[in-house]
């Protein structure tokens, strides 16, 4: 039986002002259609909650880059979705966070590149910091509920304490610290982004320790790069089980990586109804379940639990996608991902270099 | 440690201002809605929830699910407990005045 979904990632637009080297966007964008219209996302919104749908987290790129962004969330809104705007802030005034609360907005995250200005535009690949600043502000002064997101990577993960304190400065009552995950730019790049295994210890230690002085004044997420997880996450909590994705020219993935997996092809909401992708798309259907599974996940006690962890992951190691995570311990690949671990040891480099060591995202 | 009688019975718990209760319309059944994600509730959870709404004690709470169910309050107490318990170490709820049992201490 085809299980009904719980969450839509809209992925409202690729396009973004900040260039960060982890972005999990795709490298490759697919240019040749244009993005999906105000009244095409109404539709997906109407339709996602049609299926069962509760919650959509409107992303990208930079969601605020969409002129109707305001008509897009009071759309998803009435459809009955609980709406969390995942930004980076530019673009964020009083003004419009003012109207975006008015049209039905639940949640904000901002994300930061680290709490230092410098090390924070250099990260970004551009002067957003300030402007950062004042979205929290604006989003605050609206007494919208703000989590605060810092991706952590060997170029800001020795400022944990400093980027804990720095969000309790600013009175957030959320912050989430979650390690860069490796698709996309920060596949590209992971050779600079990947931190040594003894940083990733001491980080550990660190939001332990802040987590205990601060309890409930700051909530801490804490999420670990799957590369140093013991066990392969359940990605996407299943394949087709309980998310689908939809990208900014109607794509419908199961998850938003999933471009990264070769000859999947996806369904687009401007050709079938969400109902019928979800159901029938090739994309959802070719990694459901259990069935598609090898040894050793086939005869696994986890199988169901992890579902075999990333398929895109499993895609981008290995180049077969069917394959069980290379992140899990009984897989042949683990291997693989110990060597990414050791290449990636060499100690920190001074920021200066970083321009030298990464490709900046870009927007074609 | 979990034991009974953590929160005080004049606590007055409240839905996290970023959480919203909602009816799922597949199921029937009441969900919490978060900013990562959803909570699908059974329905003794629901009924509890429901009453977690900023101006109702829990001793309140209690008598009222009591009466609801037709359960020995003190039973009920100590389930009540443990699942507020869950959600408050989940950051799902929040209380009016913040109470903490003795063994939390401000920072």
């Amino acid at each position: 039986m085809i299980p009904r979904p719980f969450g839509l990632l809209a992925e409202l637009t690729y396009r973004c002002p900040l260039h960060c080297p982890y972005c999990s966007n795709p490298v490759r964008y697919p240019t040749a259609q244009p993005e999906l219209d105000t009244d095409e996302w109404i539709s997906v919104f109407q339709q996602a909650a049609d299926l069962g749908v509760l919650h959509a987290l409107l992303s990208g790129g930079e969601p605020l880059q969409r002129k109707d962004i305001g008509t897009l969330i009071l759309a998803a809104h009435d459809s009955g979705l609980y709406t969390n705007l995942i930004t980076s802030g530019v673009g964020l005034t009083p003004s419009s966070a003012k109207r975006l609360k008015q049209a039905g907005l639940d949640s904000v995250q901002i994300s930061f590149q680290a709490d230092e200005p410098a090390l924070a535009n250099s990260i970004a690949g551009t002067n957003a910091f300030r402007l950062k600043l004042l979205a929290v502000r604006a989003v605050q002064e609206v007494d919208l509920p703000l989590t605060l997101n810092v991706v952590l990577h060997r170029f800001n993960i020795h400022r944990i304490p400093q980027i804990i304190e720095f969000a309790v400065s600013l009175q957030a009552k959320r912050l989430e610290l979650a390690h860069t995950q490796y698709y996309g730019w920060a596949f590209k790049n992971r050779k600079a982004l990947l931190p040594s295994l003894q940083q990733i210890e001491i980080a550990a230690q660190l939001v332990a320790e802040a987590r205990k002085a601060y309890q409930h004044r700051i909530e801490i997420l804490y999420v670990l790069s799957d590369y140093y997880s013991p066990r392969p996450k359940p990605c996407m909590n299943g394949w087709g089980r309980r998310y689908l994705c939809v990208n900014p020219i109607g794509d419908v993935l199961p998850c938003p990586t999933a471009y990264e997996i070769p000859h999947l092809t996806f369904d687009n909401v401007r050709e079938h109804p969400l109902q019928w992708i979800w159901e029938h798309s090739e994309a959802f259907n070719r990694f459901r379940g259990t069935e598609w599974m090898h040894e050793p996940c086939c005869s696994c006690p986890y199988k169901e639990i992890d579902f075999g962890g990333c398929r895109c992951q499993a895609a981008l190691l290995t180049g077969d996608p069917s394959v069980t995570d290379p992140v899990c311990e009984l897989s042949p690949h683990h291997p693989l991902l110990e060597r990414q671990l050791q290449v990636s040891s060499p100690p920190l480099l001074p920021q200066d270099e970083m321009r030298d060591k990464m490709s900046y995202r870009i927007y074609p | 440690m979990m034991h009974c009688n953590l929160f005080p019975p004049n606590a007055i718990p409240k839905i996290a201002p970023y959480a919203r209760l909602q009816q799922d319309r597949v199921t029937g059944k009441m969900a919490l809605v978060y900013p990562e994600g959803v909570l699908l509730l059974n329905d003794t959870g629901a009924a509890i929830l429901k009453l977690c709404n900023g101006h109702t004690d829990l001793a309140t709470i209690c008598s009222q699910l009591s009466k609801q169910y037709s359960l020995s309050a003190d039973n009920l107490v100590a389930d009540v407990q443990t699942y507020l318990h869950r959600l408050y170490q989940r950051n799902l709820i929040t209380f009016e005045d913040e109470p903490r049992s003795s063994d939390q201490n401000r920072p």
